[in-house]
């Protein structure tokens, strides 16, 4: 390893904190960074002071957000009878992008994973059932992914919310639009036909 | 870049990247194999659902020159165990088996015999059998398997034979096996261990995989036995399996209890 000044191997290792980013990335970055104009540079380094300065987690749904509560908890328009469970903000966003949802969200801030020890209490497991009982839903969609995890957190939380909403209902898992038939696996083939639905 | 095949089963998966995935398999001919999974991650990648966890199937990997990491060219569903994975308590106990297996082993040390018992074990969790039943009798085996077998039939120090009538004994840890009362040092690394408790483990281990699920033994002494191989497992690893702290989490949250594993 060459020895680098410090405030160059000081960057480096903090780049190497983000996901996805190895020692290699990392040191392309800052190299990169060190060529940039001072004014981009910070920018940069104002944006991300100011997004942890700044955001916060709403305390209605946890969503990241300015004010709180956010947006959509304090929109009258939005339906306070429809609530929507997902992973994280990035899935609230993916779900806003449809345009079809009017109902409300709760973020669970995670997902459960057996295998890396991440249980119920690890998520905002404790304030969604809080918030059922103080506000009662007609019904719960829960949108975790369609994965082991995901799957895991939807079977759970559909036991503990049986007597809190009249209807847990579970996002349809199956063909990806535009995807071929031919090419799909026996698992999701078979998820799509358990979610068929009648026509016309 | 040699390319290989072997059939294998899914025991791990992280996300790497934007849309890549890391994963562990356990495979018949080459042991732990750590694979990336180039756009993994995609809703349209060509792995489908094949590298779901517990999945067997047949994969087909390049070995790379740079590190000890494959690049997984293939994954073909064998069979997908998925009702183990839509079960909590299967899952559960699927999990702490899978994480005990990748955690013991190393990469590349083929061991077909502990490849087998994987399978048994899922194909035990497909079944209306207890879940915990069938980890308990994929630890007890998994540990021979991996050359950690305790001995029981006599004290180690004394060569008193077992069970010591009425008295408890320790396993040891340290020395391999059980030890009898007067024998044992206090505070040794190991676990108290009654005569019943050595009697049923010796007694687990001869019979076949099928008796051996099917077994019937009193709960008090199967939470017992159950949680001496917790012990074990958790020493062998050097810490308690993660699975292990989200079953207690889990318990705590669905107000149920039971035994360990
Ligand atoms: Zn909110
Ligand atoms: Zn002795």
């Amino acid at each position: 390893m060459a020895y680098y000044p410090e405030p160059v191997a000081r960057l480096i290792d903090a780049l190497q904190k983000l996901p996805g980013i190895g020692p290699k990335t990392a040191q392309r970055l800052t190299f990169f960074l060190l060529k940039r104009p001072t004014e981009e540079v910070t920018a940069l380094s104002e944006a991300i002071a100011r997004v942890k300065a700044q955001i916060v987690n709403c305390s209605i749904c946890f969503n990241v957000t300015e004010e709180d509560p956010c947006q959509i908890c304090s929109d009258p328009a939005r339906d306070a009878r429809l609530l929507c469970v997902v992973e994280e903000p990035n899935d609230l966003l993916a779900m806003e992008r449809t345009g079809q949802y009017r109902g409300r969200y709760h973020v669970l801030l995670g997902v459960l994973s057996p295998l890396d020890g991440i249980g119920p209490e690890d998520l905002r497991v404790r304030e969604l059932l809080a918030r059922l009982e103080g506000q009662p839903a007609d019904e719960v969609i829960l949108a975790t992914n369609p994965n082991v995890e995901g799957e895991a957190t939807a079977i759970y939380l559909a036991k503990l919310l049986k007597s809190l909403a009249p209807r847990v209902t579970r996002i349809a898992r199956g063909l990806p639009v535009g995807g071929d038939l031919e090419y799909a696996d026996e698992v999701t083939l078979g998820k799509a036909l358990e979610g068929r639905r009648e026509m016309g | 870049m040699p390319l290989r095949k072997t059939q294998a089963v899914v025991i791990g998966r992280m996300a790497l990247g934007e849309s890549d995935r890391l994963v562990t398999f356990y495979a018949r001919d080459c042991g732990k194999v750590r694979g990336v999974a180039k756009g993994a991650r995609r809703p349209r990648s060509r792995f489908g659902s094949g590298l779901e966890l517990f999945t067997q199937g047949q994969l087909l990997f390049f070995e790379t020159e740079r590190s000890d990491l494959a690049r997984v060219d293939s994954f073909d569903i064998l069979h997908s165990f998925q009702s183990v994975r839509e079960n909590l308590e299967r899952l559960m106990y699927g999990s702490w088996a899978v994480e005990c297996l990748g955690r013991l082993s190393a990469d590349r040390d083929p061991n077909p015999a502990l490849y087998g018992l994987l399978l048994r074990t899922l194909k035990a969790l497909e079944t209306p059998c207890r879940p915990p039943r069938a980890a308990f009798c994929f630890a007890l085996r998994a540990v021979d398997l991996l050359g950690h077998r305790l001995r029981l039939d006599r004290c180690l120090k004394c060569g008193t034979p077992s069970p010591f009538g009425s008295k408890s004994g320790r396993l040891d840890f340290t020395a391999g096996g059980l030890v009898c009362e007067p024998c044992a040092t206090y505070g040794s690394d190991g676990v108290d261990l009654s005569g019943l408790a050595v009697g049923g483990l010796r007694r687990l281990r001869t019979l076949s995989w099928d008796e051996a699920l099917r077994a019937v033994l009193p709960p008090a002494l199967e939470v017992e036995m159950a949680g001496v191989l917790e012990a074990q497992m958790a020493r062998l690893i050097g810490q308690v399996p993660r699975t292990t702290r989200f079953r207690t989490q889990a318990r705590r949250a669905l107000g149920v209890n039971g035994g360990s594993p």
